[in-house]
């Protein structure tokens, strides 16, 4: 990945624009044709640089509701298996091992979602009874202040090495 | 994702949002990619995305980031416990960081959820404590709750 990349990654920050040839802006800006941005986009796709290029929706809009965030206090020798059995459900997007602190024991994170507001804690506890761990709390929100996409990036600050692969 | 009737999206709608979420085409003229399989005209996918985002359906159209990928080395999450009357004001000044991507109020009392992704773990650790000092939070009600292992992320609905 290169400064270039990272220029057009910068630029495509807030999304494309509405027009019939929406890369083409960004190319004539950077010098570039459309078609090689185009072809660095996908690269950047394959590498997995960029995990998704498309429309993101608002979910409140789109009927989807309940955003429920449930933590686990899993025992450490169990937590792969754990993991890797709530994970195969659909409706859990996210699965997170995190960091303990002396006063928070919650050590796995799923994010649930597509369950309805009211079902939320039956299916919790549907997949606590499955998979054996009763130490959990479910963090319902109840307000949504920030969601937007990963930012910000430095082009200016960009060394030209790659960082390593984490996870 | 399929998505529910909402009664305000016809059919089209519906395939088009689909369409353009899990199969979008880089290419030149994308709105005629998409019009193609769809069946309908560039000109008719172009108006009907233009009254799907006045109407605030779609967030944006463009790539989903690995944070890490692009010099985004240190993130976590943090929760703060945050009196029910400051709430807003807080959340307020947490928006206006860049570093942060999702804030939720939740009920708990750990009620402030916030993820920051930084370029480094000096700068991430700056951010934690510009806001907490900012929000006039003690440093006992702030979690710091970084990531060790990363099981399942779904790109359907990116979450960084």
């Amino acid at each position: 990945m290169d400064s270039l990349d990272l220029e057009i990654l910068f630029a495509l920050q807030d999304g494309i624009p509405l027009v019939r040839e929406p890369f083409s802006a960004i190319a004539v800006h950077l010098g570039i044709t459309p078609d090689e941005v185009i072809e660095r986009l996908k690269r950047l796709r394959e590498e997995k640089v960029i995990r998704k290029f498309g429309l993101f929706v608002w979910k409140r809009k789109v009927g989807v509701v309940a955003n429920a965030m449930v933590v686990w206090a899993v025992p450490s020798n169990r937590v792969q298996e754990v993991a890797e059995f709530l994970s195969k459900f659909r409706e859990v997007t996210h699965c997170y091992e995190r960091r303990t602190t002396p006063n928070w024991r919650y050590n796995l994170y799923t994010m649930i979602h597509g369950v309805k507001r009211k079902t939320v804690s039956e299916f919790v506890k549907k997949l606590s009874d499955e998979v054996g761990v009763e130490d959990y709390l479910i963090l319902l929100s109840v307000r949504e202040f920030v969601r937007r996409s990963t930012g910000p990036i430095r082009p200016e600050g960009w060394s030209g090495s790659e960082p390593s692969d984490i996870n | 994702m399929t998505l529910k009737a909402t009664g305000r999206l016809d059919l089209t709608d519906r395939r088009l949002l689909e369409k353009a979420q899990d199969e979008f085409p880089l290419t030149v003229r994308p709105w005629e990619n998409i019009g193609n399989d769809l069946g309908i005209t560039e000109k008719e996918v172009m108006k009907r995305l233009s009254r799907l985002s006045r109407r605030g359906f779609i967030r944006r159209i463009g790539p989903a980031l690995d944070a890490k990928r692009v010099g985004l080395q240190a993130s976590t999450l943090i929760a703060m416990k945050v009196p029910k009357n400051k709430i807003q004001n807080v959340a307020n000044m947490i928006s206006i960081y860049q570093e942060v991507s999702h804030c939720y109020q939740r009920e708990h009392e750990y009620n402030l959820w916030f993820t920051i992704a930084a370029h480094n773990e000096l700068e991430l650790e700056k951010i934690i404590q510009e806001i907490r000092r900012g929000a006039g939070i003690a440093e006992h009600d702030v979690l710091n709750l970084p990531s060790t292992r990363i099981f399942k992320l779904d790109v359907r609905f990116q979450l960084t």
